[in-house]
């Protein structure tokens, strides 16, 4: 892909119109058409999470990876609606791990200040988020709910990084375009 | 009437490219059979952002169970799992890392490129344990001479006995400060270092460095999408006289004919074609009259990232090139003279440093979290093991008759364990190389010792394994058949013991050896 094109396509703009071209050339037989990715264009519809799970992720998102200076957070870079797909794409195992992690969030911050987690305070939360401070240890946490918020962390933190707004935000500052790789299409 | 081919390869990675780069060039007719596609670069990749790719690059969820390489770019290389099944024991994970498509996993290898020495081929010698390989270093040298030149490798010559010199490109870029200091710190305990030695260019895959030239020789015929179900054998005879394999696409079955049988493709699934290959003169699979076909699996263990740690100097943006980046290589130093650990063999380290430690590694979250990672930019340092695991009867492949493959043929069930004595190795590593980082300065972040499931590492050896005594292995030292003459496995199955050396090289060596041996028994009119 060339640059302009992939700039194009970063930022999610049209093409630009022929009329804005100084000497319109002869359209090629096989034109290669200016496309637009569907989540530039759209918003994905929910898929596993139920609405207070999807607020608790919200919150987490922002919590755990928040936007900083011209760099999107999660929640700018629509993290948890894509690990909402993510996840309801995986195993029995991690659905449920992510589903009892964040009912569990929303269970905690309940139980502690009667509020739903979405509402709790930076300060309130981190009583909540506090196995995240724990050492790192290579077997992953016993208790799932700690197993969860490692994991959780991970996904948030690619999920963003790995985004249409976060490689936009990249670009601009460095000029250079983020997270491009060779892909392999189907082999026959 | 089909033509009946001088040799037949199956196979076409390190070990049948290398087969039909000696055999084509010196005039024998031959014919290679890929269970693969011919990948044609140009066509089959398109440069694209992560966000555009269906998984935002975390891959389909369940895609590949066991390949942790694939990632969502390359996803479509590796072979698919459903159509390539096999299984193991639910406690004991075997992971098969294959790549079905003509050059085989050289498309993606990572090229270090290390010669075996004594310490491996006479291992037995040196502590008692296994077999020792029916040939020694100095069977291999001159083939090593010749191969290395013809992969490009680079690296550093130490004259170490258990890393023996190569015919390399000396590699002669400084080094940085915080590898130095490694190195110093490895020095005070007598620890030997050197740098990464690795195949050079673009590709170093067998579908460019040896089948071109094979090809050109106009005596080799490659057919791409050849599923070999079986090895044919004449009743009269006894001798192999061809194969049977399934056209991938189209599912159809052929015969071909050939004088002599090279089989090159790969570790397992060599195997499994032998296995597969029953008649009532081999019925439990083809040159299997020692009963052993199949048996003493190992590989080389992995602990990845045994320890990771930041160079405190370089906190703050100060790393920079005289500080930070490059790496090497620790050759195995235990059990070298004398055996005084727990465990007998050995491991080596890849070290290198300059990356950004993960996330994961800082139990913090949020502005604290994305404050401290700016601070620990390009900080990095870390060690992986490669430790020697060993070869054991007990860790063996059989056939599934019932679990076929897309094809129709049985798959394979594979058992492989590590032992104590892998276990004790790995815990070694760990303490040792937390110990060497603490000494050179550098702050231990992370430190565990475990080590990633057999097979991950990719570098499965033995089923196929070599040996003096017809009776306790399948091949002699020519990489032949003890019963059938005219069936030679010239890859990673043929090992008897691996040592920490990724064994690509070898393999390479073996086959230029094996196929020079072909050609002189035909000329001596002996096939
Ligand atoms: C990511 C990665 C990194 C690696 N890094 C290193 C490294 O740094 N150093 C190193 O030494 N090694 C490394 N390796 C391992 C190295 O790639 C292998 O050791 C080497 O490719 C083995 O060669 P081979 O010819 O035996 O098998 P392969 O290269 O796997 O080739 C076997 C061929 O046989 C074909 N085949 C299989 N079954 C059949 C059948 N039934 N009929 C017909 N054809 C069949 C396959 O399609 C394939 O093309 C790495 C591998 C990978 C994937």
């Amino acid at each position: 892909m060339k640059r302009r094109r992939l700039l194009q396509s970063i930022a999610a703009l049209p093409a630009l119109p022929a009329a804005a071209q100084t000497a319109p050339a002869p359209a090629p037989e096989f034109p290669k058409l200016a496309e637009t990715a569907a989540d530039a264009v759209g918003q994905p519809r929910g898929r596993l999470f139920g609405r207070d799970q999807m607020a608790a992720l919200e919150k987490l998102a922002d919590l755990l990876m928040p936007k900083a200076g011209d760099r999107p957070g999660a929640v700018e870079a629509g993290a948890p609606a894509f690990l909402d797909f993510l996840i309801g794409e995986s195993n029995a195992a991690r659905r449920k791990l992510y589903q009892d992690g964040l009912d569990r969030l929303n269970s905690e911050s309940a139980r502690l200040y009667s509020k739903p987690f979405r509402d709790a305070s930076a300060t309130e939360a981190k009583a909540i988020l506090a196995p995240l401070a724990a050492k790192w240890t290579y077997a992953p946490p016993a208790d799932p709910f700690a197993r969860f918020l490692k994991e959780v962390k991970d996904d948030l933190m690619q999920a963003t990084i790995n985004s249409r707004v976060y490689a936009a935000a990249v670009s601009r500052r460095s000029r250079s375009a983020a997270g491009m790789g060779a892909y392999w299409l189907p082999l026959d | 009437m089909a033509k009946t081919y001088d040799v037949l390869i199956i196979g076409s990675g390190a070990a049948g490219g290398m087969a039909a780069w000696v055999l084509a060039r010196a005039g024998a007719s031959c014919l290679m059979l890929d269970a693969g596609p011919l990948i044609d670069y140009d066509k089959q990749r398109v440069m694209k952002p992560v966000y555009d790719l269906p998984y935002r690059g975390f891959g389909k969820p369940g895609r590949f169970p066991h390949v942790t390489q694939a990632s969502e770019f390359d996803a479509n290389l590796w072979a698919d799992e459903k159509q390539n099944p096999y299984s193991y024991d639910k406690s004991d994970p075997f992971y098969w890392v294959r790549i079905r498509a003509v050059g085989g996993k050289t498309l993606r290898w990572g090229r270090a490129s290390w010669r075996l020495s004594d310490h491996v081929f006479k291992a037995k010698d040196h502590d008692g344990f296994g077999d020792n390989w029916p040939i020694g270093y100095r069977d291999l040298a001159p083939f090593y001479d010749r191969v290395e030149p013809m992969i490009h490798v680079m690296g550093r010559n130490e004259g170490l006995p258990q890393m023996p010199d190569g015919n390399i490109q000396i590699d002669e870029s400084p080094d940085s400060e915080s590898v130095k200091r490694f190195i110093a710190a490895c020095r005070k305990r007598d620890i030997p270092t050197t740098k990464s030695r690795r195949a050079t260019g673009t590709l170093a895959s067998s579908t460019n460095l040896l089948l071109p030239a094979a090809l050109e020789s106009g005596n080799l015929t490659l057919t791409p999408n050849a599923v070999v179900r079986e090895i044919t054998i004449d009743p009269a005879t006894g001798l192999a006289n061809g194969a049977v394999f399934v056209d991938r696409r189209s599912k159809n079955e052929y015969e071909v004919k050939a004088r002599v049988v090279v089989l090159g493709a790969s570790t397992l699934e060599s195997c499994r074609i032998l296995l597969n290959s029953k008649s009532t003169r081999f019925a439990q699979g083809l040159g299997n009259s020692s009963g052993t076909l199949g048996q003493y699996l190992f590989d080389q263990f992995y602990v990845k990232n045994v320890v990771t740690a930041v160079v405190p100097e370089a906190r703050g943006g100060k790393g920079g090139r005289g500080l930070m980046g490059g790496g090497g290589y620790v050759p195995r130093f235990r059990n070298l003279q004398r055996n005084d650990r727990k465990f007998l063999r050995g491991y080596a380290w890849d070290f290198g440093g300059g990356f950004t430690p993960s996330p994961r590694y800082l139990p913090l979250y949020g502005e604290e979290l994305l404050k401290e990672m700016n601070e620990l930019q390009g900080t990095g340092f870390s060690l992986t093991t490669m430790g020697e695991a060993l070869p054991r009867k007990e860790n063996f492949v059989r056939i599934q008759p019932d679990v076929k493959d897309e094809w129709g043929i049985p798959s394979l069930h594979i058992t492989q364990k590590y032992g104590d004595n892998e276990y004790a190795m790995a815990k070694d590593s760990m303490e040792t190389a937390s110990e060497l980082c603490t000494d050179a300065g550098f702050q231990v972040i992370a430190a565990h010792s475990q080590m990633v499931p057999p097979g991950e590492s990719i570098h499965e050896l033995g089923t196929v394994r070599m040996g003096a005594d017809p009776k306790s292995s399948v091949l002699n030292g020519w990489n032949q058949s003890h019963d059938v003459r005219n069936l030679f496995v010239v890859d990673g199955s043929s090992f008897v013991c691996g040592g920490v050396q990724n064994p690509t090289l070898t393999i390479l060596a073996l086959s230029m050896r094996a196929s020079e041996y072909i050609l002189d028994q035909r000329r001596k009119g002996a096939l």
